[in-house]
Parts: structure tokens; sequence; C-alpha cells
């Protein structure tokens, strides 16, 4: 007979030793319990412990973390007993596990059939064409059109949701029981998002997996996952169907968290600067065209941002936001003309973890951001304004003695605006800056990009891929495709209706992604 | 339940620190005492086995083996902290140029390096000093010149990878010079490669030193060094085995204890390059 439950952690405790005997705890008696054949997404905001959760069921976690209590039992075997060898058996053939990262999972000098033959040799299929056969049916498997000619790629040819779809077919092509995804979906766009999605769903009924669903984005998790789980601080706050979770949620952390996911223009409270258009702009790009080497990203683009606006520019991924944006702050050079008002613009980048430097403190950023402005003046009167810049960005406990491994996502991202703010720029040029963010963080962000904005009248260049960010912020909006301007207007018009293939490809994928 | 913990980085520290400790007393001990003068022939004491009086015995000249022993740690620390010290000056001025630049600038440097690298080291060392001369001064700067490359290329390296995170474009975008980001924004981040790089540098170069003694271009006699020593001692193998086993013994201390503690660091970046 067989378990109801395939996977059940049982008041699983973990922890990790830090330095000079300090201890932290990272799961505290964590109870989940997966049933077979279900989609059971776990929701919650960084830190909390979602990814130790899935480390800890595949037995990859960092050598030093300590389990002091808990039992895994999967099938109702306990992993935690397990010899090693036969844990290592079940990985790959009845527990499967996707990452977030899809630019790093695979081997860049093997094709993508070798980096996929790997599974099935390690996994004993001895017969060369069977393994081959396998692969095939399974890359057609996951939606690929021209599965040979994707078996004979490298990895650097594909595209984010491209080999992100390699790696659920790798998972897959055992067939195993269980499949943890932990954030997949985090690094890729909407139209994306739902393809992946769309996979995943399939393969849970035709192949009868089991999936368990990591993620910090409740749009994905809402039209996809059966069951939900809330966690927080290590433990699962709720827990219920995934309607009665995201419609009616019974505590408070939850509805916060349901709130900030919406970024719900009102409730945050965004209120934006009046941007007059009939200004000279603070930046005009005209007919720009940039490239890595020989090959050509964008070709011969025009861009006015005004004085006090925040422009949304988006796009799928591949399109060229990130090249736009990196062009405009003359970290790539480029044939055509930019024009910028009031000297260098300030950047935000995406990641929060590598957009501050980890061997200095946020006093030793925030100097060398005042020092790299000429701004400087004497020890008082800089110290003075970064204290007021930091206040500003809302870092009122001033960690200016603190390294940035010592700080969260968001608060680095708020050291990174604090620096380009002193800096005193008429343009922020901020590319995805929530979305490595979980929803709480994300929301607090955006109201403070709202703030600066709003109070400063800085005009900010804004790449997104989520369209409610775009529309509870920027006035206009850029749709770009395959390097080039396909629509450009008012956001209120453009995303009601839009006129390119681009833009409808969109605001189809939101749609399906967030049932609109 | 600790059973699943344990700490590494202690054993590794502590046992390379014991090692290290043993040779760097020697150094310190030496710089103001030994018990007799470690070049002062006596033809009356020539190859006395291990005593009260002499505690390591003494050599075909009569030398006291312990005295000597502790002068040669002088040399050798000298040598490879000194040889050291010139390889990560090279190392810093070319590979970190090479790797924050690269094109043209980075395919010269490292042609250069490489050049160097093509050689057998011991045999490009070996040719400087009996070029130049052999001299304690001119080892150091053979060695130097030798390990220059190999940290070069770690430099490269390292800047290759860091200069593409955010917090350096962010730094470019804020108009911080090149030679600041590389001095300021680089530089720092690069010390959990090097620190390892330079502690394994030590131990190879004091190798090097050893060998060269050994065939005689190093340390020039009367002064002794732990391959110095041993070379001499080849003849009296058999008769006096306490002439080769304590210079070895420093060597193998000497040596092991680096390794001991670059493995100590490496483990330790491991650990704090985890994040949760």
């Amino acid at each position: 007979m067989r378990p109801s439950r395939l996977l059940e952690i049982k008041n699983l405790c973990l922890g990790f030793p830090g330095r000079k005997g300090t201890y932290t705890e990272v799961l505290k008696h964590l109870d989940i319990s997966v049933r077979p054949g279900e989609l059971l997404g776990i929701i919650g905001n960084s830190g909390s412990g979602k990814s130790m959760t899935a480390l800890a069921v595949t037995g990859l976690l960092p050598r030093e973390a300590i389990i002091t209590e808990g039992e895994i039992l999967f099938d109702g075997e306990d992993l935690l007993k397990m010899k090693p060898r036969s844990r290592r058996a079940l990985l790959g053939n009845d527990i499967g596990i996707v990452f977030q990262e899809p630019r790093t999972a695979l081997d860049p000098l093997m094709r993508v059939g070798r980096n996929l033959e790997e599974i099935l040799t390690v996994h004993g299929v001895k017969d060369k064409e069977e393994r081959r056969s396998k692969i095939i049916s399974m890359l057609s498997r996951v939606n690929f059109d021209d599965p040979e000619d994707i078996y004979d790629r490298f990895p650097h040819q594909l595209s984010g949701g491209q080999r992100q779809r390699i790696l659920i077919a790798g998972a897959a092509l055992l067939s195993p029981k269980l499949l943890i995804c932990d954030e997949v979906t985090s690094a890729l766009d909407t139209v994306t998002t739902v393809e992946v999605l769309d996979l995943l769903r399939s393969l849970c009924i035709e192949m009868k997996i089991t999936i368990l669903f990591i993620s910090h984005d409740l749009s994905a998790v809402e039209n996809f996952c059966d069951r939900v789980m809330v966690m927080n601080d290590g433990h699962i706050i709720d827990c219920d169907n995934t309607y009665d979770i995201l419609h009616t949620p019974r505590n408070e952390f939850t509805a916060q968290l349901l709130e900030n996911a919406k970024l719900n223009p009102h409730s945050l409270n965004l209120v934006t600067a009046d941007c007059d258009y009939s200004a000279s702009p603070v930046m005009t790009g005209r007919s720009l065209s940039v490239g890595y080497g020989k090959k050509t990203i964008i070709s011969s683009m025009d861009v006015d941002i005004f004085p006090r606006e925040i422009l949304g520019l988006i796009g799928c991924s591949g399109c060229g936001k990130t090249t736009l944006a990196k062009a405009i702050c003359g970290l790539l050079p480029y044939q055509g003309e930019i024009n910028i008002k009031g000297g260098r613009p300030g950047t935000v980048f995406q990641d929060p973890v590598s957009c501050l430097n980890p061997s200095h403190t946020v006093l030793w950023h925030m100097k060398e951001a005042l020092r790299a402005s000429g701004r400087s003046k004497d020890k008082a009167s800089d110290m003075e304004l970064i204290d007021k810049v930091l206040v500003e960005v809302g870092l009122e406990s001033r960690p200016l003695n603190r390294y940035p491994n010592e700080l969260s996502g968001g608060q680095r991202q708020r050291v990174a605006i604090g620096m380009c703010l002193i800096a005193e720029p008429e343009l922020i040029v901020a590319d995805e800056p929530f979305s490595s963010l979980d929803a709480t963080s994300a929301a607090e962000i955006l109201k403070l990009l709202a703030k600066i904005n709003r109070e400063r009248g800085v005009a900010i260049l804004l790449i997104s891929h989520n369209l409610h960010i775009i529309r509870a912020l920027c006035k206009r909006v850029i749709i770009m495709n395959r390097g080039s301007e396909s629509e450009t207007g008012m956001t209120s018009e453009i995303l009601k209706s839009p006129s390119s293939i681009a833009g409808k490809a969109l605001l189809e994928a939101e749609r399906k992604l967030h049932g609109m | 339940m600790n059973r699943r913990y344990i700490d590494s980085r202690r054993i590794f520290f502590i046992t390379g620190g014991i090692l290290l400790g043993i040779v760097i007393l020697a150094f310190l001990v030496s710089l103001f005492w030994t018990p007799y003068d470690p070049n002062t022939t006596n033809a009356a004491t020539r190859l006395l086995p291990p005593s009260a009086e002499h505690l390591m015995g003494t050599d075909n000249f009569g030398r006291d083996v312990f005295s000597r022993i502790l002068s040669a740690s002088k040399y050798t620390i000298f040598i490879s902290f000194s040889g050291v010290a010139i390889a990560l000056v090279i190392g810093t001025l070319t590979g970190l140029p090479a790797g924050y630049f690269g094109g043209i600038s980075d395919r010269v440097i490292m042609l250069l390096m490489n050049s160097v690298m093509c050689f057998p080291g011991i045999l490009l060392a070996l040719v400087a000093v009996a070029v130049a001369g052999p001299s304690m001064f001119n080892v150091v700067w053979a060695l130097g010149i030798v390990f220059g490359p190999t940290f070069a290329r770690v430099y490269r390296s390292g800047t290759l990878e860091i200069k593409e995170r955010d917090y350096i474009l962010h730094a470019r975008v804020m108009g911080v010079n090149p030679v600041r980001i590389m001095a300021a924004h680089i530089f720092p981040n690069l010390m959990s490669q090097i620190l390892p790089a330079t502690v394994i540098g030590l131990a190879n170069m004091t190798l090097f030193e050893s060998a060269m003694s050994y065939l005689g271009l190093g340390v020039q006699p009367p002064e002794a060094s732990f391959g110095k020593m041993l070379s001499d001692s080849q003849a009296y193998m058999t008769r006096a085995p306490w002439l080769i086993i304590f210079p070895a013994l420093m060597l193998v201390f000497y040596i092991l204890g680096l390794y001991f503690i670059s493995e100590g660091i490496r483990v330790n970046n491991s650990r704090g390059g985890i994040v949760r």
C-alpha cells in the first residue's frame, strides 16, 4: 500500500553554526506534507527558509548545516537515516530538482544532448541509442519544435526560458515521483514564465509527477498550485488550497504578503511627480545602435526621457532592454547620440547580491559615491549628507559600519539607491530593481522610487517585466522587441490595446499568469 | 547531535600554526642568540652525535647543527617572504590591468607572462642566478621573477570575474577612475584568492631556494640554509644521519605548516561564500 503522503517533513530543525559559537536557526520545527500527484506551492519572503527546505529534502545542504531534530519521510522512508549511497540513488530517480538560475546549471562546454545524457548514464542507461531516443522524445515533450536541433546546441545558444525547459526535461527524464522547483520562474520574463508553468502542469498530469513549487511570485503560484503553504521565519504559518489562501488570508502575515504582491498603486500610495512633456528632455538618444563585438543588439532607436517622468521600458527577455540601459549609462560603446542633462545618470541594477562591494562597509560605499561625484567637502558636512541620504532611502538604523553580507536584499538595494542619490543625478536608470526581491521588499523599494521621483523630481528609466509595476508607476512606456522600439506612448492606452505583436504577446502572457 | 559537523578550519589552522610556529620561533631566536657561532669550524668536534652539549650534533666541520638550523631558518624565511613580495608586486602590476582592460594590453601582458612560464621555473631561476652571480639577493630576485607570472594569472582571472559584477559597473557609472577601481574596488575582493596563493607561493619558493642552495647557487657558504645543509651532508648520510634529519624536518615543518594554513584559509573562504 502506498502511503497517503509522498513526502512528509516532521518537526525539522536546521541551523548553521556561526562564528564565535553562535548558532542561527533556519528551520524551526517545520512540518510539511505533500500528497502524491499534487502541485504544492510554498511561498514566503526571502530568508524564510524555503530554499533550505528544498536542499534538505534533496540532501544538498551546505556541509556545515546541522539538522538537530526531525525527520524527512519520503514514501515512508526516513531520508535522514538512509545511507548516502541509497540516498544518491533516490535523487534523480525518485526526487528531481530544478533551480532558479538556468544560466549556470548546464555545463557550457557540453552540448545540450551530452548534458542530458550524463543524467541517464549515471542512472544506468547503458545503450547509447536508447539514451538518445529518450532524450529526443523528452525534448519534444517539453515543447521544443525541433528536438534534434536542440540536442546538438550549446547552452549559450539558448535563451533563459529554453534552458529552464532543458533543465526540467533533465529532471523529468527519469520520471521522478517528486519534482522540486526552487524559484524556477524568478529569472524568467512573463511570457516564458507562462510557458514553463504550462509545461510543469502538463508534466504533473501526464507523467503523474508530484511538484513542490517554491516561489516568492504569488501570481505564478495562484494559477498553478492546488495547495499553498505560507512559510515565515522557518516554519509553516498557513496551509490550505490556493484559492482560500490567496483570497481569504487567515493571518496578518499572509494578508500583507498578498497586499504587497499585488503592488496595488492605491494601497501603496504611489504618487509620482507630475511630468511636463513640453519641457526639454533630460535625456535624448538619437539613432542608437549598440552591440557586442560584431553582433548588433540594438539598431537605430530613439529615446527621450522628460524631466520628472518615470518612463517604463518593457519587452520580453533578450530584446535589448538591459543593453540599452548600459549604453545610456556609458557602459557599452554605441553609435548615435546620447545627451544627458546633469552629468552621469544614477544606476540601480537587478541583483541585490552583487550591487555592493562585499569588501567594504556601507559608509565606504557612500563616501566613494560622494567622492566620485565631486561633491565631497569637509568631513562633517559629508557625514551629514550621507546621514540625510540614508534616512531618505529608509535606512533609519544607519548601518554605516555594516558589510553588505550583513544586510538583506532590500537594504542593499536601498544603499545602492542612496549611492545614486548622493550624486544628485537628474536621471536614474533602474534595471529590474525588484525582480530579485521578495514581494514585501519589492513593494518598499517601489514606494521609495516613487517618493524619490516625487520629492526630488528625478527622472527614472524603469526596466521591468512586471506590467503591474509599470502600470502603477509609469505614465509613458516603451515596448521593445528584437533590439528596436515596437511602440511607445501613454501607458494607459498602450497597455490597454497594444498595436504591436510584441505588446500583444506581453499582455496575453500577463493575462494568463494573473488570470485577468 | 553534532555528528555531521567538525570544524576542519580549526584543525588546519592549529596544525599549521604549530608547525610554522616551530620554524618562526627558530627564526626569532636566531636573531638574538645561537648556542655556538653557526659558522665557526672546530676540528675537535667533528661529526658528534646529538648530546646535551650539541642538541642536534655537529657537522663535518665541527659546527653546531642546532646553531646552524637556527640561522638557516633566518635565510629561508627571508628569501621566501621577500621573493613572494616581489612576485606579488609583479603579479599585481601586470595581472590586474591585464584583466581589467582586456583587449590588446591583456594579450601583450599575458604573452610576456606566459613566455616566462614556458620555461621550467627552476631552470630559469638557475640561469638567472648563474648569469648574475650566486648571492642571496640574486636568488630573491630570480625567484620573484619566476613566480610573478603565477600571481599575475591569479590576479587576472579574479579581475576578469569581478569586473563584470554590478558594483564595478556602478563604480564606472559613478565616474571612478580605472586606477582607483582596480585598487579600491577590485583588489580587496581578490584577497580570498591571493591569500592562499601567497601561502602556497611561500612554500614553493622555499622548495626552490632549497633546490638552488642544494645545487650550490643559493645561499653561499659558510652561511647555512636548509637546502645547503642537506646537500653538504649527503656524503655523511650513513655515518651522521642527524646532519640530514634535522634540516629536512625543519623544511617539512615549514612547508607543511604553510600548506595547512593555506588549506585552512581556503576552507574558511569557501564557507564565507555560502549565501543562504
